[in-house]
Protein backbone atom coordinates (compact mmCIF):
# COMPACT_ATOMS: atom_id res chain seq x y z
CA UNK A 1 0.00 0.00 0.00
CA UNK A 2 1.81 2.99 -1.21
CA UNK A 3 0.40 6.23 -2.43
CA UNK A 4 2.53 8.58 -4.47
CA UNK A 5 0.71 11.86 -3.94
CA UNK A 6 2.37 13.43 -6.93
CA UNK A 7 1.00 10.62 -9.07
CA UNK A 8 -2.38 11.05 -7.41
CA UNK A 9 -2.41 14.71 -8.40
CA UNK A 10 -1.30 13.89 -11.90
CA UNK A 11 -4.01 11.24 -12.19
CA UNK A 12 -6.64 13.67 -10.99
CA UNK A 13 -5.56 16.08 -13.67
CA UNK A 14 -5.41 13.28 -16.20
CA UNK A 15 -8.91 12.21 -15.28
CA UNK A 16 -10.32 15.70 -15.53
CA UNK A 17 -8.63 16.18 -18.88
CA UNK A 18 -10.08 12.89 -20.02
CA UNK A 19 -13.53 13.96 -18.86
CA UNK A 20 -13.23 17.15 -20.87
CA UNK A 21 -11.86 15.38 -23.95
CA UNK A 22 -14.49 12.69 -23.92
CA UNK A 23 -17.22 15.24 -23.32
CA UNK A 24 -15.98 17.07 -26.38
CA UNK A 25 -15.24 14.14 -28.67
CA UNK A 26 -17.61 11.45 -27.51
CA UNK A 27 -20.65 12.30 -25.42
CA UNK A 28 -21.69 15.51 -27.06
CA UNK A 29 -21.34 14.39 -30.72
CA UNK A 30 -22.96 11.07 -30.04
CA UNK A 31 -25.79 12.61 -28.07
CA UNK A 32 -26.32 15.21 -30.74
CA UNK A 33 -26.30 12.61 -33.49
CA UNK A 34 -28.78 10.46 -31.60
CA UNK A 35 -31.01 13.39 -30.89
CA UNK A 36 -30.90 14.47 -34.50
CA UNK A 37 -31.75 11.01 -35.64
CA UNK A 38 -34.56 10.73 -33.14
CA UNK A 39 -35.92 14.05 -34.33
CA UNK A 40 -35.62 12.87 -37.87
CA UNK A 41 -37.32 9.59 -37.14
CA UNK A 42 -40.05 11.42 -35.28
CA UNK A 43 -40.44 13.72 -38.23
CA UNK A 44 -40.55 10.80 -40.63
CA UNK A 45 -43.07 9.05 -38.45
CA UNK A 46 -45.20 12.15 -38.34
CA UNK A 47 -44.91 12.42 -42.10
CA UNK A 48 -45.77 8.77 -42.48
CA UNK A 49 -48.75 9.17 -40.16
CA UNK A 50 -49.91 12.17 -42.09
CA UNK A 51 -49.37 10.41 -45.41
CA UNK A 52 -51.16 7.40 -44.08
CA UNK A 53 -54.05 9.55 -42.94
CA UNK A 54 -54.16 11.16 -46.36
CA UNK A 55 -53.99 7.79 -48.05
CA UNK A 56 -56.76 6.45 -45.86
CA UNK A 57 -58.91 9.45 -46.64
CA UNK A 58 -58.16 9.03 -50.30
CA UNK A 59 -58.94 5.32 -50.09
CA UNK A 60 -62.18 6.07 -48.30
CA UNK A 61 -63.11 8.62 -50.93
CA UNK A 62 -62.26 6.21 -53.71
CA UNK A 63 -64.24 3.48 -52.03
CA UNK A 64 -67.25 5.74 -51.82
CA UNK A 65 -66.83 6.80 -55.41
CA UNK A 66 -66.62 3.21 -56.51
CA UNK A 67 -69.72 2.31 -54.53
CA UNK A 68 -71.53 5.24 -56.07
CA UNK A 69 -70.40 4.22 -59.50
CA UNK A 70 -71.52 0.66 -58.97
CA UNK A 71 -74.84 1.90 -57.68
CA UNK A 72 -75.25 4.23 -60.61
CA UNK A 73 -74.27 1.49 -63.03
CA UNK A 74 -76.80 -0.85 -61.50
CA UNK A 75 -79.42 1.87 -61.66
CA UNK A 76 -78.62 2.65 -65.28
CA UNK A 77 -78.69 -1.02 -66.16
CA UNK A 78 -82.03 -1.34 -64.43
CA UNK A 79 -83.35 1.67 -66.27
CA UNK A 80 -82.04 0.42 -69.57
CA UNK A 81 -83.53 -2.97 -68.93
CA UNK A 82 -86.89 -1.46 -68.04
CA UNK A 83 -86.70 0.79 -71.08
CA UNK A 84 -85.85 -2.12 -73.33
CA UNK A 85 -88.67 -4.13 -71.80
CA UNK A 86 -91.10 -1.29 -72.36
CA UNK A 87 -89.86 -0.83 -75.89
CA UNK A 88 -90.18 -4.52 -76.55
CA UNK A 89 -93.71 -4.59 -75.16
CA UNK A 90 -94.59 -1.48 -77.08
CA UNK A 91 -93.20 -2.91 -80.30
CA UNK A 92 -94.95 -6.19 -79.68
CA UNK A 93 -98.22 -4.40 -78.99
CA UNK A 94 -97.76 -2.23 -82.06
CA UNK A 95 -96.93 -5.24 -84.15
CA UNK A 96 -99.90 -7.11 -82.78
CA UNK A 97 -102.17 -4.15 -83.41
CA UNK A 98 -100.78 -3.80 -86.89
CA UNK A 99 -101.29 -7.45 -87.57
CA UNK A 100 -104.78 -7.26 -86.15
CA UNK A 101 -105.50 -4.27 -88.31
CA UNK A 102 -104.12 -6.01 -91.37
CA UNK A 103 -106.10 -9.07 -90.58
CA UNK A 104 -109.25 -7.02 -90.15
CA UNK A 105 -108.50 -5.14 -93.36
CA UNK A 106 -107.91 -8.38 -95.12
CA UNK A 107 -111.05 -9.87 -93.67
CA UNK A 108 -113.00 -6.77 -94.61
CA UNK A 109 -111.48 -6.91 -98.05
CA UNK A 110 -112.30 -10.56 -98.27
CA UNK A 111 -115.85 -9.90 -97.14
CA UNK A 112 -116.08 -7.00 -99.53
CA UNK A 113 -114.80 -9.13 -102.38
CA UNK A 114 -117.15 -11.87 -101.46
CA UNK A 115 -120.03 -9.40 -101.29
CA UNK A 116 -118.95 -7.80 -104.56
CA UNK A 117 -118.74 -11.15 -106.19
CA UNK A 118 -122.15 -12.16 -104.83
CA UNK A 119 -123.60 -8.86 -105.91
CA UNK A 120 -122.11 -9.20 -109.35
CA UNK A 121 -123.51 -12.66 -109.57
CA UNK A 122 -126.86 -11.48 -108.34
CA UNK A 123 -126.88 -8.51 -110.69
CA UNK A 124 -125.94 -10.72 -113.55
CA UNK A 125 -128.68 -13.14 -112.54
CA UNK A 126 -131.21 -10.33 -112.26
CA UNK A 127 -130.24 -8.92 -115.62
CA UNK A 128 -130.49 -12.35 -117.13
CA UNK A 129 -133.88 -12.81 -115.49
CA UNK A 130 -135.13 -9.50 -116.80
CA UNK A 131 -133.86 -10.20 -120.28
CA UNK A 132 -135.39 -13.61 -120.28
CA UNK A 133 -138.67 -12.19 -119.06
CA UNK A 134 -138.47 -9.49 -121.68
CA UNK A 135 -137.69 -12.01 -124.42
CA UNK A 136 -140.48 -14.31 -123.29
CA UNK A 137 -143.01 -11.49 -123.18
CA UNK A 138 -141.91 -10.17 -126.58
CA UNK A 139 -142.23 -13.65 -128.01
CA UNK A 140 -145.80 -13.75 -126.74
CA UNK A 141 -146.66 -10.17 -127.78
CA UNK A 142 -149.01 -10.70 -130.60
CA UNK A 143 -152.41 -9.07 -131.47
CA UNK A 144 -154.29 -11.14 -128.99
CA UNK A 145 -152.10 -10.17 -126.24
CA UNK A 146 -152.26 -6.53 -127.33
CA UNK A 147 -155.98 -6.76 -127.21
CA UNK A 148 -155.87 -8.26 -123.75
CA UNK A 149 -153.50 -5.55 -122.68
CA UNK A 150 -155.79 -2.83 -124.04
CA UNK A 151 -158.66 -4.35 -122.12
CA UNK A 152 -156.66 -4.41 -118.96
CA UNK A 153 -155.60 -0.80 -119.51
CA UNK A 154 -159.24 0.23 -120.14
CA UNK A 155 -160.28 -1.49 -116.93
CA UNK A 156 -157.52 0.23 -115.08
CA UNK A 157 -158.44 3.58 -116.55
CA UNK A 158 -162.01 3.11 -115.46
CA UNK A 159 -160.94 2.18 -111.97
CA UNK A 160 -158.60 5.13 -111.66
CA UNK A 161 -158.89 6.99 -108.35
CA UNK A 162 -160.75 10.29 -108.42
CA UNK A 163 -157.90 12.71 -107.76
CA UNK A 164 -155.85 11.13 -110.45
CA UNK A 165 -158.64 11.14 -112.92
CA UNK A 166 -159.27 14.81 -112.11
CA UNK A 167 -155.67 15.65 -112.77
CA UNK A 168 -155.76 13.83 -116.08
CA UNK A 169 -158.99 15.59 -117.09
CA UNK A 170 -157.49 18.95 -116.14
CA UNK A 171 -154.44 18.16 -118.27
CA UNK A 172 -156.70 17.15 -121.15
CA UNK A 173 -158.55 20.46 -120.90
CA UNK A 174 -155.41 22.59 -120.67
CA UNK A 175 -153.41 20.81 -123.31
CA UNK A 176 -153.61 21.74 -126.93
CA UNK A 177 -151.87 18.61 -128.05
CA UNK A 178 -153.71 15.37 -128.55
CA UNK A 179 -153.56 12.50 -126.08
CA UNK A 180 -150.86 10.04 -127.04
CA UNK A 181 -151.25 6.28 -126.62
CA UNK A 182 -148.12 4.23 -126.98
CA UNK A 183 -148.01 0.49 -127.25
CA UNK A 184 -145.24 -2.04 -127.81
CA UNK A 185 -146.95 -3.71 -130.70
CA UNK A 186 -149.57 -2.37 -133.11
CA UNK A 187 -153.12 -2.52 -131.69
CA UNK A 188 -156.02 -3.94 -133.66
CA UNK A 189 -158.68 -1.42 -134.64
CA UNK A 190 -161.12 -2.86 -132.12
CA UNK A 191 -158.73 -2.27 -129.32
CA UNK A 192 -157.98 1.25 -130.53
CA UNK A 193 -161.71 2.07 -130.57
CA UNK A 194 -162.19 0.65 -127.13
CA UNK A 195 -159.33 2.71 -125.82
CA UNK A 196 -160.49 5.91 -127.53
CA UNK A 197 -163.94 5.41 -126.13
CA UNK A 198 -162.65 4.75 -122.68
CA UNK A 199 -160.56 7.95 -122.81
CA UNK A 200 -163.48 9.95 -124.09
CA UNK A 201 -165.74 8.49 -121.47
CA UNK A 202 -163.40 8.86 -118.59
CA UNK A 203 -161.63 12.13 -119.32
CA UNK A 204 -162.69 14.36 -122.14
CA UNK A 205 -165.03 13.71 -124.98
CA UNK A 206 -163.37 15.97 -127.51
CA UNK A 207 -159.86 14.80 -126.86
CA UNK A 208 -157.99 13.65 -129.93
CA UNK A 209 -156.12 10.37 -129.49
CA UNK A 210 -152.96 9.45 -131.37
CA UNK A 211 -151.53 5.96 -131.42
CA UNK A 212 -147.85 5.18 -131.58
CA UNK A 213 -145.62 2.18 -131.10
CA UNK A 214 -142.57 2.06 -128.91
CA UNK A 215 -140.54 -1.07 -128.34
CA UNK A 216 -139.24 -0.17 -124.90
CA UNK A 217 -142.60 -0.87 -123.24
CA UNK A 218 -142.14 -4.57 -124.03
CA UNK A 219 -145.77 -5.19 -123.37
CA UNK A 220 -148.40 -2.67 -122.23
CA UNK A 221 -149.93 0.73 -122.84
CA UNK A 222 -148.86 4.29 -121.98
CA UNK A 223 -151.29 7.22 -122.09
CA UNK A 224 -149.69 10.67 -122.08
CA UNK A 225 -151.87 13.84 -121.83
CA UNK A 226 -149.79 16.97 -121.56
CA UNK A 227 -147.48 16.40 -118.64
CA UNK A 228 -149.67 13.65 -117.13
CA UNK A 229 -149.02 10.01 -117.90
CA UNK A 230 -150.82 6.77 -117.15
CA UNK A 231 -148.98 3.61 -117.97
CA UNK A 232 -149.48 -0.03 -117.58
CA UNK A 233 -146.61 -1.99 -119.04
CA UNK A 234 -144.27 -4.84 -118.38
CA UNK A 235 -141.46 -2.26 -118.71
CA UNK A 236 -142.60 -0.63 -115.51
CA UNK A 237 -142.76 -3.97 -113.80
CA UNK A 238 -139.35 -4.76 -115.07
CA UNK A 239 -138.04 -1.36 -113.98
CA UNK A 240 -139.53 -1.87 -110.58
CA UNK A 241 -138.09 -5.34 -110.41
CA UNK A 242 -134.72 -3.98 -111.35
CA UNK A 243 -134.96 -1.22 -108.74
CA UNK A 244 -135.98 -3.67 -106.07
CA UNK A 245 -133.15 -5.97 -107.03
CA UNK A 246 -130.61 -3.17 -106.99
CA UNK A 247 -131.79 -2.02 -103.58
CA UNK A 248 -131.78 -5.52 -102.23
CA UNK A 249 -128.34 -6.21 -103.60
CA UNK A 250 -127.11 -2.95 -102.07
CA UNK A 251 -128.61 -3.96 -98.73
CA UNK A 252 -127.02 -7.42 -99.17
CA UNK A 253 -130.38 -9.16 -99.04
CA UNK A 254 -131.46 -12.09 -101.17
CA UNK A 255 -132.58 -11.32 -104.66
CA UNK A 256 -135.67 -13.52 -105.04
CA UNK A 257 -137.59 -11.65 -102.33
CA UNK A 258 -137.11 -8.38 -104.20
CA UNK A 259 -138.48 -9.94 -107.33
CA UNK A 260 -141.60 -11.09 -105.47
CA UNK A 261 -142.27 -7.58 -104.24
CA UNK A 262 -142.83 -6.27 -107.81
CA UNK A 263 -146.30 -7.76 -107.87
CA UNK A 264 -149.11 -5.28 -108.19
CA UNK A 265 -147.26 -2.49 -109.93
CA UNK A 266 -149.10 0.72 -110.15
CA UNK A 267 -149.08 3.92 -112.11
CA UNK A 268 -146.70 6.63 -111.20
CA UNK B 1 7.81 -8.48 -8.77
CA UNK B 2 6.31 -5.05 -8.88
CA UNK B 3 3.16 -4.67 -6.90
CA UNK B 4 2.43 -1.12 -8.02
CA UNK B 5 3.23 0.39 -11.38
CA UNK B 6 4.06 3.58 -9.47
CA UNK B 7 7.48 2.25 -8.68
CA UNK B 8 8.17 1.42 -12.33
CA UNK B 9 10.01 4.55 -13.43
CA UNK B 10 10.15 4.96 -17.17
CA UNK B 11 11.78 8.36 -17.43
CA UNK B 12 13.32 10.83 -15.08
CA UNK B 13 14.07 14.44 -15.75
CA UNK B 14 15.37 16.88 -13.17
CA UNK B 15 13.79 15.04 -10.27
CA UNK B 16 10.44 14.63 -12.05
CA UNK B 17 9.73 10.96 -12.52
CA UNK B 18 7.44 9.59 -15.23
CA UNK B 19 6.21 6.32 -13.75
CA UNK B 20 4.28 3.54 -15.55
CA UNK B 21 0.98 4.56 -13.93
CA UNK B 22 0.93 7.94 -15.58
CA UNK B 23 2.34 6.63 -18.83
CA UNK B 24 -0.27 3.88 -19.16
CA UNK B 25 -2.98 6.33 -18.13
CA UNK B 26 -1.97 8.42 -21.09
CA UNK B 27 -2.08 5.38 -23.26
CA UNK B 28 -5.62 4.63 -22.08
CA UNK B 29 -6.59 8.26 -22.58
CA UNK B 30 -5.08 8.25 -26.06
CA UNK B 31 -6.94 5.07 -26.98
CA UNK B 32 -10.23 6.47 -25.75
CA UNK B 33 -9.89 9.95 -27.23
CA UNK B 34 -8.48 8.86 -30.57
CA UNK B 35 -11.01 6.06 -30.89
CA UNK B 36 -13.89 8.37 -30.03
CA UNK B 37 -12.60 11.09 -32.31
CA UNK B 38 -12.09 8.68 -35.22
CA UNK B 39 -15.63 7.43 -34.94
CA UNK B 40 -17.38 10.70 -34.21
CA UNK B 41 -15.67 12.40 -37.14
CA UNK B 42 -17.92 10.46 -39.44
CA UNK B 43 -21.14 10.61 -37.49
CA UNK B 44 -24.33 10.04 -39.35
CA UNK B 45 -27.75 11.31 -38.39
CA UNK B 46 -29.43 9.41 -41.17
CA UNK B 47 -30.67 5.87 -41.51
CA UNK B 48 -27.35 4.26 -42.39
CA UNK B 49 -25.09 4.18 -39.34
CA UNK B 50 -21.64 2.64 -39.14
CA UNK B 51 -21.09 -0.27 -36.75
CA UNK B 52 -18.60 1.73 -34.71
CA UNK B 53 -21.09 4.51 -34.28
CA UNK B 54 -23.68 1.99 -33.25
CA UNK B 55 -21.26 0.62 -30.68
CA UNK B 56 -20.60 4.07 -29.25
CA UNK B 57 -24.28 4.87 -29.25
CA UNK B 58 -25.04 1.66 -27.41
CA UNK B 59 -22.35 2.41 -24.83
CA UNK B 60 -23.46 5.99 -24.29
CA UNK B 61 -27.14 5.21 -24.16
CA UNK B 62 -26.54 2.27 -21.81
CA UNK B 63 -24.58 4.47 -19.43
CA UNK B 64 -27.28 7.08 -19.57
CA UNK B 65 -29.90 4.42 -18.93
CA UNK B 66 -27.96 3.17 -15.92
CA UNK B 67 -27.69 6.71 -14.55
CA UNK B 68 -31.40 7.10 -15.08
CA UNK B 69 -32.09 3.81 -13.30
CA UNK B 70 -30.16 4.96 -10.25
CA UNK B 71 -32.60 7.82 -9.99
CA UNK B 72 -30.93 10.93 -11.36
CA UNK B 73 -33.40 13.19 -13.05
CA UNK B 74 -31.12 14.57 -15.73
CA UNK B 75 -28.72 11.86 -16.96
CA UNK B 76 -26.97 14.21 -19.38
CA UNK B 77 -25.59 16.29 -16.50
CA UNK B 78 -23.84 13.30 -14.91
CA UNK B 79 -22.99 11.49 -18.14
CA UNK B 80 -19.49 12.97 -18.72
CA UNK B 81 -18.32 12.27 -15.19
CA UNK B 82 -19.87 8.87 -14.61
CA UNK B 83 -19.32 7.74 -18.19
CA UNK B 84 -15.66 8.70 -18.14
CA UNK B 85 -15.18 6.88 -14.84
CA UNK B 86 -16.63 3.73 -16.33
CA UNK B 87 -14.89 3.98 -19.70
CA UNK B 88 -11.53 4.82 -18.19
CA UNK B 89 -11.57 2.00 -15.64
CA UNK B 90 -12.99 -0.51 -18.12
CA UNK B 91 -10.47 0.35 -20.82
CA UNK B 92 -7.59 0.37 -18.34
CA UNK B 93 -8.64 -3.10 -17.13
CA UNK B 94 -9.35 -4.58 -20.58
CA UNK B 95 -5.99 -3.46 -21.93
CA UNK B 96 -4.44 -5.78 -19.33
CA UNK B 97 -4.55 -8.51 -21.95
CA UNK B 98 -1.86 -6.62 -23.86
CA UNK B 99 1.56 -8.03 -22.90
CA UNK B 100 3.80 -5.58 -21.10
CA UNK B 101 0.87 -3.42 -20.05
CA UNK B 102 0.27 -2.63 -16.41
CA UNK B 103 -3.25 -1.40 -15.65
CA UNK B 104 -3.04 2.04 -14.01
CA UNK B 105 -6.03 1.05 -11.91
CA UNK B 106 -3.73 -1.42 -10.20
CA UNK B 107 -2.06 1.58 -8.57
CA UNK B 108 -3.50 2.87 -5.34
CA UNK B 109 -2.51 6.36 -6.49
CA UNK B 110 -4.88 6.12 -9.48
CA UNK B 111 -7.79 4.65 -7.55
CA UNK B 112 -7.24 7.20 -4.80
CA UNK B 113 -7.26 9.96 -7.40
CA UNK B 114 -10.56 8.64 -8.83
CA UNK B 115 -12.05 8.29 -5.36
CA UNK B 116 -11.00 11.83 -4.53
CA UNK B 117 -12.66 12.99 -7.71
CA UNK B 118 -15.88 11.28 -6.59
CA UNK B 119 -15.44 12.76 -3.10
CA UNK B 120 -15.25 16.22 -4.58
CA UNK B 121 -17.90 15.64 -7.25
CA UNK B 122 -20.57 14.59 -4.77
CA UNK B 123 -20.72 17.95 -2.95
CA UNK B 124 -20.22 19.83 -6.20
CA UNK B 125 -23.20 18.22 -7.91
CA UNK B 126 -25.22 18.52 -4.73
CA UNK B 127 -24.38 22.20 -4.30
CA UNK B 128 -25.06 22.85 -7.96
CA UNK B 129 -28.46 21.36 -7.48
CA UNK B 130 -29.38 22.37 -3.93
CA UNK B 131 -27.14 25.27 -3.06
CA UNK B 132 -24.40 25.32 -0.45
CA UNK B 133 -26.68 25.57 2.55
CA UNK B 134 -28.79 22.72 1.33
CA UNK B 135 -25.72 20.58 0.92
CA UNK B 136 -24.28 21.42 4.33
CA UNK B 137 -27.58 20.58 5.98
CA UNK B 138 -27.15 16.98 4.89
CA UNK B 139 -24.43 16.59 7.51
CA UNK B 140 -26.74 17.48 10.39
CA UNK B 141 -29.52 15.18 9.33
CA UNK B 142 -31.40 13.48 10.74
CA UNK B 143 -29.89 15.21 13.87
CA UNK B 144 -26.83 17.40 14.45
CA UNK B 145 -25.62 14.54 16.56
CA UNK B 146 -24.98 12.63 13.35
CA UNK B 147 -22.51 15.20 11.99
CA UNK B 148 -19.31 13.29 12.86
CA UNK B 149 -20.73 10.05 11.60
CA UNK B 150 -21.71 11.66 8.33
CA UNK B 151 -18.21 13.01 7.90
CA UNK B 152 -16.73 9.62 8.71
CA UNK B 153 -19.14 8.08 6.19
CA UNK B 154 -17.94 10.43 3.47
CA UNK B 155 -14.31 9.66 4.12
CA UNK B 156 -14.72 5.95 4.63
CA UNK B 157 -16.70 5.41 1.47
CA UNK B 158 -14.08 7.29 -0.51
CA UNK B 159 -11.38 5.10 0.94
CA UNK B 160 -13.54 2.08 0.28
CA UNK B 161 -13.95 3.06 -3.37
CA UNK B 162 -10.23 3.50 -3.83
CA UNK B 163 -9.21 0.35 -2.03
CA UNK B 164 -11.90 -1.85 -3.60
CA UNK B 165 -10.81 -1.05 -7.14
CA UNK B 166 -7.14 -1.15 -6.32
CA UNK B 167 -7.44 -4.44 -4.46
CA UNK B 168 -9.38 -6.16 -7.20
CA UNK B 169 -7.17 -5.08 -10.07
CA UNK B 170 -3.91 -5.46 -8.16
CA UNK B 171 -4.94 -8.88 -6.86
CA UNK B 172 -5.75 -9.98 -10.39
CA UNK B 173 -2.33 -8.93 -11.61
CA UNK B 174 -0.61 -10.47 -8.65
CA UNK B 175 -2.49 -13.75 -8.91
CA UNK B 176 -1.62 -14.06 -12.56
CA UNK B 177 2.04 -13.38 -11.71
CA UNK B 178 2.06 -16.00 -9.00
CA UNK B 179 0.23 -18.57 -11.16
CA UNK B 180 2.71 -18.11 -13.98
CA UNK B 181 5.49 -19.15 -11.63
CA UNK B 182 3.48 -22.10 -10.25
CA UNK B 183 1.51 -23.38 -13.26
CA UNK B 184 2.71 -21.68 -16.39
CA UNK B 185 0.13 -23.27 -18.77
CA UNK B 186 -3.61 -22.66 -19.14
CA UNK B 187 -4.28 -21.39 -15.64
CA UNK B 188 -2.92 -17.91 -16.29
CA UNK B 189 -5.18 -17.68 -19.36
CA UNK B 190 -8.24 -18.58 -17.32
CA UNK B 191 -7.23 -16.16 -14.63
CA UNK B 192 -6.73 -13.43 -17.21
CA UNK B 193 -10.21 -14.09 -18.56
CA UNK B 194 -11.50 -13.90 -15.03
CA UNK B 195 -9.44 -10.74 -14.61
CA UNK B 196 -11.21 -9.18 -17.65
CA UNK B 197 -14.57 -10.01 -16.16
CA UNK B 198 -13.54 -8.68 -12.79
CA UNK B 199 -12.16 -5.52 -14.37
CA UNK B 200 -15.42 -4.79 -16.17
CA UNK B 201 -17.47 -5.54 -13.09
CA UNK B 202 -15.24 -3.26 -11.02
CA UNK B 203 -15.59 -0.48 -13.57
CA UNK B 204 -19.35 -0.89 -13.42
CA UNK B 205 -19.37 -1.00 -9.60
CA UNK B 206 -17.19 2.08 -9.31
CA UNK B 207 -19.29 4.13 -11.70
CA UNK B 208 -22.60 3.01 -10.24
CA UNK B 209 -21.48 3.65 -6.66
CA UNK B 210 -20.28 7.13 -7.62
CA UNK B 211 -23.66 7.78 -9.20
CA UNK B 212 -25.47 6.42 -6.16
CA UNK B 213 -23.48 8.72 -3.88
CA UNK B 214 -24.17 11.72 -6.07
CA UNK B 215 -27.83 10.86 -6.47
CA UNK B 216 -28.36 10.26 -2.76
CA UNK B 217 -26.61 13.51 -1.88
CA UNK B 218 -28.88 15.33 -4.29
CA UNK B 219 -32.03 13.52 -3.33
CA UNK B 220 -31.84 12.97 0.40
CA UNK B 221 -32.65 16.57 1.22
CA UNK B 222 -35.90 16.56 -0.65
CA UNK B 223 -37.09 13.51 1.28
CA UNK B 224 -35.88 14.28 4.80
CA UNK B 225 -36.32 18.04 4.53
CA UNK B 226 -40.06 17.62 4.20
CA UNK B 227 -40.26 19.81 1.09
CA UNK B 228 -40.94 17.38 -1.64
CA UNK B 229 -41.72 20.14 -4.09
CA UNK B 230 -39.06 20.58 -6.78
CA UNK B 231 -36.42 23.02 -5.61
CA UNK B 232 -35.09 25.78 -7.80
CA UNK B 233 -32.06 24.52 -9.60
CA UNK B 234 -29.35 26.92 -8.57
CA UNK B 235 -26.14 27.13 -10.58
CA UNK B 236 -27.42 24.71 -13.19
Amino acid sequence: MQIDWLTVAAQIVNFLVLVWLLQRFLYRPISNAMRRREDRIEERLAEARSARGDAEEEAERLRQERAELAERKEQMLEEARAEADDLRKERAAALRAEMEEKRETWQAQLAQERADFARAVQEQAARELIEITEDVLQDFADADLADRVSRTFVARLENLEEARREKLAQAARDSDEPARVETASPLPAEAKRRLTRAIHDGLSTDLEVQYAETADLVLGVRLAIGDQTVEWSVRRYLDRLENAMTETLKAGGPVPEAAQQTEGADTA
Amino acid sequence: MEISPDSWILYEWRGLQLNATIAFTWVVMAVLVIGARAITLRLSAGETVSRWQVMLEVIVSTIRQQIDDVGAQKPDRYLPFIGTLFLFIATANILAIVPGYQPPTGSLSTTAALAICVLIAVPLFSIARRGLAGYLKTYVRPTPFMLPFNIISEVSRTVALAVRLYGNVMSGTVIVGILISVAPFFFPVLMQLLGLLTGLIQAYIFAILAMVYIASASRVHGKTGGDDAPNPEKGD
